[in-house]
């Protein structure tokens, strides 16, 4: 175990990193199973995705009918994509607005009250918000906001607030002082500080509180439950319970495959293409 | 048939047209699984009146919660058509029009459904008025009868013959059963499970309610039935995790030798599996007789409601012939007794089954039938889901076990 | 408060040592208004409708209907309620396996992706995936996966020879309890990997060297530099898991209905129960007041274990 062994990089090594990497692919495989053969069965035929899906791709011919059928639901699956991306849009933009603000403040301003602040912003994590549905349900319905998506917007914002305040507060913390410092010399204060000179050093985990937000409201399913009344308000993951409810009480997989498939499209595309961000605001939020 | 409907409705129009200056509405919330002939009689009214209803369907499983909350929230629709076992809960809560007047202003009121009305009584005033109809039947699958060497027309008729007929089926194939049941609903079991325990001159409650009386002599002689074949290999694994998801679909991949169901079976198999053939007889008691559940929705307003004239409209139009017949054709068994017969005529003649099941049909009774019964954290399923898939040495404790959480719930809601 | 006196101090204070900090965190109302917006929204729907909770937990509260005042009796019936503490003491023991699940299954994926090599950008993105997929989603593919009829493993088992008849894996609590279990691990795991990763890069290369010349073995090393560097990320960790578990519900919901029999009533499906299947809401306002309070003292306890250790440095 010297040094010179390692540099010398025996078969010995070699093997062990081929089996790391047999290893590695392995449970690689095991994590994207359950979701490709989710994707494959909804290409099956109405009467085969009711069979064991052995093999996971179609046998008896491939077909859409799945998506048809799940497009039949309601007022039509467009509809409800909309309202969900509605929520989730409204969601990360109001919860990236907000956090960003607080945690600038938090980071850079000492101001009276402000650990008990911080530390009442970050308690929202500890209380199940199952329990307090019902009195939320009254505020919204003084505030005229019961069955509406926008309430459920604020609703989602107030649960995203403690990660993301806390995260976009480590975000500004991380921050050279150096550079606020030298932007103040010239004379650069405020929010002008904020969008000009912080703002861009923070994107990565403006991106990932954006992401992060975007993802949460596209998949609650609870709170969505409860507040919206209306059929037409409906975001996908409520629709899917109807879906699953079914009339009488049948389960069509094949069409709840595909709207789980149309459920998590968007999350993967979104996950893939900003995950360098993703990861990045992450790990900033996880090591302070 | 729809020019009739139109006919009628244009008549009516005509008639109220003075009065209506201009179109009014109201809103009315109906469970999913009623979805198909609430939206058919829903359109066949607002074709025909200026009057309009607004039909929101809900999810079956939520519409109690989502009424509740839309309730107290200050949202609720003007009217329900709500699963009739609720009534008394809702009535209780003081959420629900007294409709008394309005009921017994009808001139077919004593031909109305007499379980509906029991139920949608509360305190000797009527809450809820009977809207659609569903009994608990039997239904066995003729091409497997028939294949097993057993008369495809005959239906068992007791206890021992549903038992002996599953045998049979059973050896037709290590994938085909003889008997299904949804082993983890307590829904779908009230509906088809307790009739076979009246039918044998027993009952889960006593005193109008207030006394479970689940650990007695008939409940253990049905669930030790249930169990038995269950031990034996007759029903399906997949039965133990059903919530009911398969309570309808499970015999309708033509798998099955028998099954409890429910009318609505008649018309759903018709329609999407023509080619399944099958037969439809009474629930039998251990040694014979028969007894059905009677479900199906009453028709119930909302407290402070400014719409009760505009409601009535509707109730006359559901009520009429010609309503009887949609909501018939539909899925809905009749509930006006005095034009059963009509409404039905022409249709699949295996409806006149649970047509006479329903005047056998009973009703429980309770102010918690949520707590006890239809949720699937309630003493009524997680006992029989223990008790149907255990040992027979199991059930006696099972049974009385169940009966105190049973009882608990029950003098915690008359506190 | 001392927050006047304090606000005129920086104009004439000598340009001491904390010079700097103090001319970079002015105190003053103006970082008020910036975390103005965020502490509205968590007073008006958070703070006012957990206030409400305390409130409705000493009334018999019906959905609908009149509430009464009963003082502390629901929390009287709940010290009685036996399913309560069921469900609590079967959340204390999921909350057990999931979060050494989690955090075993996460560190392990965390060191294996940690350093550069070959492929790590296709095996981090492979396990961080299902942490993307909505918990809803996730609920709704296992339960479709492990359904008897037709599910996936069912047939497996059969086909590689673990069981011979159709086997239901949902219908006793053995198997339902670890799908459930191994679910959350699959689609969280990732989650904490890069919560752990992040710390395990932290982590300066030159310690290991200077171990690794002096003879400590990989273990040694993992349990006595890197394990104690990345104590932070640890109890961050540790805290999500255990809080998130405690509060668990979607999945077994969705995919168990909290059967068989009841046998996996979480607390917070206990409280969902109570609240909006008997519409009990005073009582299940008392049983949110009681099992936030265990969170906080389970939250409290975590922090001083992993911060005495700290200190003890």
């Amino acid at each position: 175990m010297t040094a010179p062994l390692t540099r010398q990089r025996p078969p010995r090594t070699r093997a062990i990193m081929l089996m790391q990497h047999a290893a590695g692919m392995l449970v690689a495989l095991l994590f994207l199973a359950p979701l490709a053969w989710t994707v494959l069965a909804t290409f099956k035929t109405k009467a085969e995705s009711g069979e064991p899906p052995l093999p996971p791709w179609p046998v008896h011919g491939v077909s859409v009918e799945n998506y048809f059928s799940i497009g039949q639901f309601g007022s039509g699956l467009s509809h409800y994509v909309g309202n969900s991306l509605f929520v989730a849009i409204s969601t990360a933009i109001l919860t990236i607005l907000v956090s960003v603000l607080a945690g600038y403040g938090f980071s850079r301003f000492r101001f009276p009250m402000k650990a008990m602040l911080f530390v009442l912003i970050l308690a929202t994590l500890m209380v199940p918000f199952q329990s307090i549905l019902t009195p939320l349900f009254l505020i919204l319905a003084a505030l005229n906001l019961q069955n509406t998506l926008t309430g459920l917007v604020l609703i989602y914002v107030t649960l995203q607030l403690p990660f993301s305040v806390f995260m976009m507060r480590n975000a500004f913390d991380a921050v050279p002082n150096e550079i606020a410092e030298a932007a103040r010399i010239d004379g650069v204060k405020g929010l002008r500080m904020l969008v000009f000179v912080l703002g861009p050093l923070v994107l990565p985990g403006v991106v990932s509180v954006g992401l992060i937000a975007f993802l949460n409201a596209w998949n609650e399913f609870l709170a969505a439950l409860v507040f919206l009344t209306d059929q037409d308000k409906y975001t996908l993951p409520v629709l899917m319970t109807a879906v699953r409810s079914g009339r009488f009480g049948a389960i069509d997989w094949g069409a709840l495959q595909a709207g789980v498939t149309v459920m998590m499209i968007p999350c993967i595309v979104l996950f893939v293409a900003l995950q360098r961000y993703y990861i990045r605001g992450l790990t900033a939020g996880a090591v302070k | 048939m729809n020019n009739r409907n139109l006919l009628a409705g244009m008549t009516v129009a005509v008639l109220i047209a003075p009065s209506a200056a201009y179109a009014d509405s109201f809103t009315m919330w109906a469970r999913a699984d009623d979805s198909t002939f609430m939206t058919k009689i829903v359109d066949a009214f607002n074709a025909g009146h200026a009057d309009k209803v607004e039909l929101q369907i809900v999810p079956t499983g939520e519409l109690v919660q989502k009424y509740a909350v839309a309730a107290a929230g200050g949202s609720a629709p003007d009217a329900l058509s709500l699963d009739l076992i609720y009534t008394p809960s809702f009535a209780a809560a003081g959420q629900l029009e007294d409709i008394t007047d309005l009921a017994k202003s009808l001139p077919y009121f004593d031909a109305l459904s007499k379980a509906h009305l029991s139920v949608g009584t509360y305190k000797d005033k009527i809450y809820g008025v009977p809207f659609s109809a569903d009994a608990s039947v039997l239904i066995w699958n003729k091409d497997l009868f028939a294949k097993a060497g057993l008369d495809p027309d005959k239906g068992p008729t007791n206890w021992a013959e549903i038992r002996a007929d599953a045998e049979k089926v059973k050896t037709l194939g290590s994938d085909i059963y003889g008997f299904y049941f949804s082993g983890n609903c307590g829904g779908c079991n009230i509906f088809t499970f307790t009739p076979l325990i009246w039918a044998s001159g027993g009952d889960i409650f006593a005193d109008n309610g207030a006394k479970s009386t689940l650990n007695s002599p008939a409940v253990k002689d049905a669930v030790a039935f249930y169990q038995g074949m269950v031990k034996d290999g007759l029903v399906p694994e997949g039965a133990k995790t059903d919530p009911g998801a398969n309570f309808f679909a499970a015999f309708a991949t033509g798998k099955i030798g028998i099954s409890p169901s429910g009318s609505f079976a008649i018309g759903a198999l018709n329609s999407q599996y023509p080619n399944l053939h099958y037969g439809v007889t009474f629930l039998p008691g251990k040694d014979g007789n028969k007894s059905s559940f009677a479900g199906g929705d009453n028709f119930v307003v909302t407290k402070g409601t400014k719409k009760i004239e505009l409601i009535k409209q509707f109730l006359d139009f559901a009520y009429s012939l010609p309503g009887q017949t949609l909501l018939a054709k539909n899925g809905s068994l009749p509930v006006r007794a005095d034009i059963a017969k009509e409404a039905l005529a022409g249709l699949d003649e295996r409806y006149l089954i649970p047509a006479e099941a329903m005047n056998v049909g009973r009703t429980p009774y309770s102010v918690v039938f949520n707590d006890l019964i239809n949720s699937p954290n309630g003493p009524w399923n997680t006992t029989l889901n223990n008790v149907f898939f255990s040992t027979p040495d199991a059930i006696d404790q099972g049974l009385a076990d169940g009966q105190d959480a049973m009882q608990t719930i029950i003098d915690q809601a008359a506190q | 408060m001392p927050a006047g006196r304090s606000r005129g101090l920086p104009a004439n204070s000598p340009p001491a040592p904390g010079a700097r900090v103090y001319r970079r965190k002015r105190r003053s109302w103006a970082g008020l208004i910036y975390v103005l917006p965020a502490v509205l929204l968590v007073l008006v729907f958070f703070v006012l409708p957990l206030c409400m909770t305390g409130w409705m937990s000493l009334h018999n509260w019906p959905l609908l209907g009149e509430s009464r005042w009963i003082g502390l009796g629901n929390y009287i019936a709940l010290w009685k309620d036996r399913g309560f503490w069921r469900a609590l003491s079967f959340t204390a023991y999921y909350t057990v396996a999931a979060t050494v699940g989690l955090l075993g299954v996460g560190m392990a994926l965390a060191l294996f992706v940690e350093r550069p090599r070959p492929g790590v950008g296709f095996y981090r993105t492979a396990f961080f995936l299902p942490v993307v997929v909505g918990f809803a989603s996730a609920s709704l593919l296992w339960a479709w996966l492990a359904n008897v009829d037709s599910g996936l493993f069912s047939p497996l088992m059969r086909m590689l020879g673990i069981t011979e008849s159709p086997y239901n894996l949902l219908a006793t609590f053995t198997p339902a309890f670890w799908l459930v279990t191994g679910m959350v691990i699959w689609k969280m795991s990732g989650f904490y990997m890069v919560i752990l990763m992040s710390g395990l890069q932290s982590v300066p290369t030159d310690f290991h060297e200077a171990a690794r010349i002096d003879g400590a073995t990989r273990t040694q090393r993992f349990l006595h530099i890197t394990l104690p560097l990345i104590r932070k990320p640890i109890a961050l960790a540790l805290i999500l898991s255990v809080t998130g578990s405690m509060l668990a519900f979607d999945q077994f919901y969705i995919i168990l209905a909290g059967g068989p029999q009841n046998q996996t009533m979480t607390a917070v499906y206990w409280i969902f129960n109570q609240s909006f299947v008997s519409f009990r809401l005073g009582y299940g306002a008392a049983l949110s007041v009681v099992l936030l309070a265990i969170l906080l003292v389970l939250s409290v306890i975590q922090l001083r274990l992993l911060r005495d250790r700290e200190d003890g440095r």
